[in-house]
């Protein structure tokens, strides 16, 4: 750690070095009477996005059909990156994901917009409407927090110019990097905005931020979350379904999210990507998709089964390109829950899934379209207390807190026989021997994981019942689970290598290399340097004493060589 | 993965020599990492590479010493070629005086290393034809006189990169399978410290001597 430190002191923060740890560039783009929209200018102005990504930006910056989006409106979106990600900092990039919960790491793979489009009446115009809209974009998925800083530098934008861009971005180029369970205190245009990216060490539900909190210059900014909608808000329209929405985005069905703005389908989507946390959800997600979309093609084609991917689309276009998706939502405007004097319940009298030959009739009614089977029964007891809390007219934030804990809950009852079935495949303690190669975890077999699940499934920790194990075979064909299983084995793995130098380090090496010859000597200094560059990389967690204990074992059985060899060994260590 | 003490049970140690800038460090790297190095910087003393291969079904880890081409690291030498199994000696196919100087670097790898040796001959640069100032037939004979396996190849496409390594072990292999390399033998009167158990340069480490072999 203290190498860490000392490295960064070395290393000279540069102009747009903070910048870009938390924001790539911001982008307005504007309605060219001629060319349609069009990318007015990226600041910093040395930032480089290529033709498709420019092109894609465009599009996605305006609302599909812009009739109904008078005045200012706030939305996400996501696009796939072409260029190459880049970094510069590895120790901080490491000191940003070491603690981060998968779900907030930066994504290496796409950019997320944060838009903010204002469409008001101007006489002085020749269309005689103003349409604009700032774009941030960023690799961060920290959807409020974004959604925030848009919403003090975008006015402050279209009133005053260029700028309150530049302040805003030179603000931002003093922050703090993004390390999870900080405070971290952000300037921005005159305010302090106090955030706390969450570890994965938190306890989920629990506000760091909470108003015991008190710092001097404590301004009324700070968000309580920085990347959770709200739940309650964005599935109320489909309340009665949640159990089968957790399970389709849990397998990694196609989904389309079917609205009438981008505002609502985007934050839709968000609330589907976010109901399998602690999962992360690994198949694309387009908060907002249109049909100019550099991927139209490819995620609606007919020629092959739909891909797994969940969409937000606006264009009424699409009711017709996606009648052969198996799974439709409808949701309407936000917030318009209450709308009507109907309050959402769970158990409404249209509860019924719809048909999916429905969806052709341009039928408007919310709810989803499907004729997927659940595995699993609806959780009783969870929607009599969510109904209770209905009832008791509480507030949106705490149906949606409710809501969250549920699907937590449900989500932790899903993954706990697999972590603990690949805690079983894990080598024992007596099988590692400092002078063998690390042993190998026993690979995943996924029809012994599915035994383990009769004696020890989710029933031990969850009420909710129903064919958990067609559910498990479903998962692990998705790319959900390839990612967790991914993660989770190079976890171990490292695990493992790192118990393999803890023994290492204990072992006698002079006492070893008594009757081995120069080149297996050699092999072993080798060997334990890269172990060490690993350790140095972050690759590996190990403690200092292991670290500084090889050290010194690779000086002395260094000392065992002939004097021409030490030198050329203590000459290539100093590179 | 199979379960052996390491991971492979043979260790051959080569050497790879020849003049400065004829792509010495660019061909391990190219072994190594499978990529080219465009701008690769003066090797100083020595680097090491490792990379584990197969050879008729046995793991061998390749202990790759990549010298220093200049003439002022040519004194301090003596223990890069001490147990090395093959040496790859490279001259650059658009430079003749790297080629002209391969007699120099033959007598060094003969007086220092043991006669069974592998020594490969490498023309690097086979990329730029266009240049070319040695011609393969030239150097084909020079190997055929000198007993070396000779390849043209190119760090910066790859091109038989693979095949010298690969084929250097083989031979090594054969060597020790045939019997004319013994592994007792090898290294007598270079090992600094006498070793009391056969197989030195080539080590079989495969030997049940620690408990457990998970």
């Amino acid at each position: 750690m203290e190498l860490a430190a000392a490295n960064e002191d070395e290393r000279p923060v540069l102009p747009w070095d903070q910048f870009s740890q938390w924001l790539h560039c911001v982008c307005v783009v504007t309605f060219d009477l001629e060319l349609g929209q069009a990318m007015e200018f990226m600041y910093p102005t040395h930032i480089e996005l290529s033709d498709v990504e420019k092109a894609n930006i465009c599009y996605l910056a305006f609302p599909d059909s812009n009739s109904g989006c008078m005045g200012d409106t706030q939305y996400w979106f996501r696009i796939r990156r072409n260029s190459l990600y880049r970094t510069n900092n590895k120790d901080t990039d490491y000191q940003c994901t070491k603690d981060c919960p998968v779900t907030l790491l930066k994504d290496e793979t796409h950019y997320y917009g944060y838009v903010y489009f204002r469409q008001v009446r101007d006489k002085t115009l020749k269309r005689g409407y103003f349409q604009k809209s700032v774009v941030l974009l960023s690799s961060l998925p920290y959807f409020n927090f974004f959604k925030e800083i848009s919403d003090i530098i975008a006015p402050e934008y279209f009133d005053n110019g260029v700028p309150c861009l530049e302040a805003a971005c030179h603000d931002i180029d003093k922050w703090p990097s993004p390390i999870p369970g900080q405070i971290l205190n952000l300037p921005l245009m005159g305010m302090v905005l106090h955030v706390r990216i969450p570890t994965k060490q938190d306890k989920p539900g629990t506000n760091v931020l909470d108003n015991t909190d008190k710092s001097p210059d404590r301004t009324p900014f700070s968000l309580s979350s920085i990347h959770e909608v709200d739940l309650y808000q964005n599935l109320s329209d489909v309340l009665p379904h949640i159990h089968l929405l957790w399970e389709l985005v849990l397998i990694g069905e196609p989904i389309v999210v079917m609205a009438p703005s981008p505002t609502a389908c985007s934050s839709t989507v968000l609330a589907l990507v976010s109901c399998i946390n602690p999962l992360r959800y690994c198949s694309d997600y387009r908060p907002y998709f249109t049909i100019h979309d550099s991927e139209f093609k490819e995620y609606t084609t007919k020629t092959q089964a739909p891909p797994s991917v969940i969409l937000g689309v606006t264009n009424p276009f699409f009711t017709k390109t996606f009648q052969h998706w198996p799974h439709i939502v409808r949701v309407r405007e936000v917030g318009l829950g209450n709308y009507g004097g109907s309050k959402p319940t769970l158990t409404p009298s249209d509860s019924k899934l719809k048909k999916s030959s429905a969806i052709k009739t341009l039928d408007p009614k919310s709810g989803i379209y499907t004729k997927y089977k659940q595995f699993l029964k609806k959780d009783k007891n969870f929607i009599k207390a969510f109904t209770k809390s209905l009832v008791e007219n509480k507030t949106s934030k705490t149906h949606s807190a409710l809501l969250r804990r549920h699907f937590l809950e449900l989500t932790q009852s899903f993954i706990i026989p697999l972590e603990r079935y690949l805690a079983s495949l894990m080598p024992l303690q007596k099988c590692i021997s400092p002078l063998k190669a690390p042993p190998t975890l026993k690979p995943f077999r996924p029809n012994d994981f599915i035994q383990t699940v009769e004696n020890n499934g989710p029933q031990l920790t969850s009420g909710t019942r129903g064919d958990w194990i067609g559910l498990y075979r479903r998962f692990m064909r998705s790319a959900n689970f390839e990612h967790w299983l991914e993660r989770r084995k190079v976890e171990m793995e490292m695990k493992l290598v790192s118990l393999h130098m803890t023994a290492l380090s204990e072992t006698d090496l002079m006492a070893w290399c008594q009757d081995k010859s120069e080149v297996e000597v050699v092999d072993m200094i080798l060997r334990i340097r890269q172990k060490i560059s690993l350790v140095k990389s972050h690759k590996i967690d190990v403690s200092n004493i292991t670290v500084d204990q090889l050290s010194e074992q690779v000086t002395n059985i260094t000392k065992t060589l002939p004097l021409d060899l030490q030198e050329i060994l203590l000459c290539t260590s100093r590179k | 993965m199979a379960a052996g003490p390491y991971n492979y049970s043979y260790i051959f140690k080569y050497i790879i020599i020849g003049d400065m800038g004829v792509g010495k460090s660019c061909l391990l790297h190219q072994f190594t990492e499978k990529k080219f190095m465009a701008d690769c910087p003066h090797t100083i003393g020595v680097e090491f590479g490792t990379r584990i291969i197969e050879v008729s079904g046995q793991k061998i880890k390749l202990q790759i010493w990549d010298t220093a081409g200049q003439e002022r690291f040519r004194a301090v030498t003596r223990s890069y070629y001490r147990g090395a199994a093959g040496a790859l000696m490279v001259y650059d196919i658009t430079r003749r005086s790297t080629y002209n100087h391969l007699s120099s670097w033959l007598t060094d790898a003969r007086n220092l290393t043991n006669p069974n040796t592998v020594i490969f001959l490498i023309g690097n640069k086979g990329d730029l034809d266009g240049q070319r100032d040695v011609t393969y037939e030239e150097a084909k004979q020079f190997a055929d006189e000198n007993g070396l396996l000779f390849l043209e190849a190119s760090a910066k496409t790859g091109d038989n990169v693979e095949d010298v390594f690969l084929e250097t072990a083989k031979k090594i292999y054969q060597n020790i399978q045939d019997g004319s390399l013994d592994l007792n033998a090898a290294e007598s009167g270079v090992q600094h410290k006498p070793a009391n158990r056969p197989g030195q340069t080539l080590q079989n480490d495969q030997q049940p001597k620690e408990g457990c072999s998970c």
